[in-house]
């Protein structure tokens, strides 16, 4: 038994950690959140030249042939700084579900994805509100025409290609595609979701994706732990401003960080940081090691859902009244955790996959 | 990264289970009441039986009889052994006294006890709280004053667990008055029954006894009893405190997943209208937020194991490991409590009692988990002073 990354890894994120200091500074994080885009083009292609829109690609298409417990870490830095973008819906889920389709496909699509080319981004959430695909009802007509809509699509205005989980399978469609209309949704974090919609849209036998057995779960799943670590990166963050908080602001003479109510607050912010974060590491361990995981990850992102949103809300009460101005990073740090939370499959949706796992009977 | 288990530690594992299939723990008297830490009740006989295989000593160096074994191995053997429900109270404590013995005892304490250990015949109570001396352990008052080559003890000390049917006291004693606080303590090795010790029974709540009180009146302890060197004993018992914290605590989380599994059962087997209590949305989702919860207690333990094993810097990591651990065994005894409804609160070998009545004996004996080895609030300030930095609070000197 091991927690230390290796040396590979450590390399991996103390590049990342280094890049995203000078490069993705809090206050473009701030600036980004209140444009409506909440993109940079120039940092994700500053990202894509360090290679990791490929990390998850095989090198014969433009990869680096990376693990997902190497993506982990990376999205882990990446929540660290709050970096904004398509980074895990096009990098992580969506590369993961065309891993699982056929060979020609991969070939056709992974380069241009791995390089940071194109972005493309998952429509599978509908009017049920649920990230499970058994909720999924959109489905073309007797004529291969696709109606209806997909709801809490992430980045659709960036996606240059959507896949869209049918009743029946999957397919990849450009997202400029007559009959397609992304329409956003306000959200409080600026984490831009839309509505997509689909007016008789024409599906042919080309734009469908041929998928391995489990690929959508397998997608699914490192979407969802790819969020859990952005959670489990921005939980530490809080952390550690708070932490620095408590121990430099001086109130009746005395840091905060003095008193026992403070420190005593602080000291379930390390509980709730390290237990996601041990949660995080051992599901996605076991998931790069092609071993079943649908419990672990189900338990990673259904404790980090809890946990690192108890964080960040303990943080604004220690903080005090200066947290609850838009120019302190905390409500940033504090959405972003609230939106991991959600996508990808809420608590109580991963705490169903346990209670079956556990042999409660459904 | 790996979160698997060797080999070899695989190996050792089905060796434990195998010897638990042939020596069912349900064969073992119980000497002294299972305080719900997750290591059973005290039997004699089942440490014993542990001698016998040799697992007592396995870790110790060879020199001393041991047989070398890495740390995780004891970790194995107590994971295994929470699992199965298994009486192996005194066995953390009895390891940790050997550890401190091999580390910087006396060649007496090496020579006479080292054997008794292994062969599973001693067993130790702490004699650190007194009264007045609780979560300040410095006030402590107990005496030890050099006479010759032997100290005569005087004091009283309290909550001191199984010291009625243990072998030995570990007592905590000043012996000189110095102007820096933490100066001046000895521990010391004490034999029951030397003469002017007076150890008495404090029933608990629930009807059992599990501590005493043991009262030293000019109680002479040869020299070559005393652990570690004389005043340095406070810094042996610091020191002493991240491992105690962790190994008095690492073997609960299997101990509560097997609670758990029992009320999964539970819930799978008890219809309420027909219905499966399994299938109430709430008990459901609280039930597997606790298979989540005890998880992460798991992996919490395992991280501090490997900081320990690596001799890497361990500041906080015992103390929230410790905290988490008592806080989510009170919280899996309230859910069970709540799913048993008005069988919760009945007896073992009650009529009617339900889960042998481990339910409603967690209920209360996991109330004393975040008071006892330092209680949650003294260890959450560890947290934060020693893990955060964050400044210490005014101490009276």
């Amino acid at each position: 038994m091991d927690f230390r990354p290796s040396p590979a890894q450590q390399l991996l994120v103390a590049t990342a950690r280094d890049y995203l200091r000078r490069h993705c500074p809090i206050e473009l994080v701030q600036r980004l959140a209140l444009d409506g885009r909440n993109f940079d083009d120039k940092l994700w292609r500053g990202m894509a030249e360090l290679g990791w829109p490929g990390l998850l690609v095989p090198g014969d298409y433009g990869g680096s042939d990376g693990s997902l417990l190497d993506v982990i870490l990376l999205v882990e830095a990446l929540g660290y700084a709050s970096v904004p973008g398509p980074y895990v819906a096009s990098a992580v889920a969506a590369t993961s579900l065309l891993l699982g389709a056929s060979a020609a496909q991969q070939e056709r699509l992974l380069p241009a994805l791995a390089s940071g080319d194109r972005i493309a981004t998952l429509a599978l959430v509908e009017e049920a509100g649920s990230f499970d695909p058994a909720a999924v009802t959109l489905a073309c007509d007797g004529a291969g025409r696709l109606t209806g809509r997909k709801l809490f699509v992430k980045d659709a205005h960036v996606a240059d290609d959507l896949i869209v989980v049918l009743r029946d399978g999957a397919a990849l469609l450009a997202a400029d595609r007559r009959g397609i209309a992304r329409l956003p949704l306000e959200t409080i974090s600026g984490e831009p979701l839309f509505e997509v919609t689909f007016d008789a849209v024409e599906v042919g036998a080309d734009d469908r994706l041929t998928l391995r057995g489990d690929a959508l779960g397998a997608a699914l799943r490192a979407g969802a732990l790819a969020r859990t670590a952005e959670m489990v990166g921005a939980a530490q963050r809080i952390l550690e401003l708070t932490v620095e908080h408590a121990r430099t602001r001086v109130q009746g003479g005395r840091p905060i960080g003095g008193h026992q109510a403070i420190q005593h607050a602080c000291a379930d912010l390390v509980r709730d940081v390290d237990c996601s974060r041990g949660l995080l590491y051992a599901a996605a361990w076991r998931a790069s090691e092609a071993m079943p995981a649908e419990r672990e990850v189900a338990m990673a992102k259904a404790y980090a859902g809890e946990a690192c949103l108890a964080v960040a809300r303990r943080a604004h009460q220690i903080f005090g009244a200066i947290s609850y101005c838009e120019e302190h990073p905390l409500h940033l740090i504090h959405k972003r955790i609230q939106a991991a939370s959600l996508d990808f499959g809420d608590p109580a949706l991963h705490l169903e996959t346990v209670a079956r796992a556990i042999g409660l009977e459904a | 990264m790996d979160f698997a288990f060797t080999a070899e530690e695989e190996g050792f594992a089905d060796a434990v289970r195998r010897f638990l299939r042939d020596h069912p723990p349900s064969d073992f008297p119980a000497d002294g009441m299972d305080a719900g830490y997750g290591s059973g009740a005290n039997s004699k006989a089942f440490l014993r039986a542990l001698a016998v295989q040799g697992w007592i000593s396995m870790g110790w160096p060879p020199a001393f009889g041991g047989a070398g074994r890495p740390m995780f191995f004891k970790l194995v053997l107590m994971e295994e052994l929470a699992r199965a429900g298994a009486p192996f109270g005194p066995l953390a404590g009895v390891w940790q006294t050997a550890d401190a013995i091999i580390e910087y005892g006396s060649e007496r304490l090496r020579a006479e006890l080292l054997p008794l250990i292994a062969r599973g015949e001693a067993s130790f109570w702490q004699g650190y709280s007194e009264p007045d001396a609780g979560s300040d352990l410095l006030a402590l008052k107990t005496e030890a004053k050099r006479a010759g080559d032997h100290y005569v003890l005087r004091g009283h000390k309290i909550w001191s667990s199984h010291a009625g049917i243990a072998t030995h006291g570990l007592v905590f004693a000043r012996t000189s008055r110095e102007a820096r606080r933490s100066r001046g303590f000895s521990m010391f090795v004490v034999p029951n029954g030397t003469p002017g010790m007076d150890i008495r029974p404090i029933t608990s709540l629930t009807g059992e006894v599990y501590h005493y009180e043991v009262f030293l009146d000019e109680v002479r302890v040869p020299e070559g009893l005393r652990l570690g060197p004389e005043g340095e004993g406070f810094v042996a018992l610091l020191n002493g405190l991240d491992s105690d914290r962790f190994w008095g605590r690492f073997y609960k989380a299997p101990a509560l997943e097997r609670t758990l599994r029992r009320l999964v059962d539970h819930a799978n087997t008890t219809r309420v209208d027909g219905v499966p209590l399994a299938r109430d949305p709430g008990l459901r989702r609280r039930l597997a937020a606790m298979a989540t919860e005890l998880a992460a207690l798991r992996w919490l333990f395992y991280r501090a194991a490997c900081l320990l094993r690596d001799g890497a810097p361990v500041t906080y990591e015992t103390a929230v490991a410790k905290v988490l651990a008592d806080e989510t065994g009170q919280k899996l005894a309230r859910l069970g409590m709540d799913l048993l409804g008005l069988w919760g609160p009945l007896r073992a070998g009650s009529r009617e009692a339900r889960l042998d009545g481990e339910i409603s004996h967690a209920y209360l004996t996991s109330l004393g988990h975040t008071i006892a080895g330092g209680t949650a609030e003294i260890l959450r300030t560890t947290v934060a002073t020693r893990g955060l930095g964050l400044p210490a609070g005014p101490r009276h000197n």
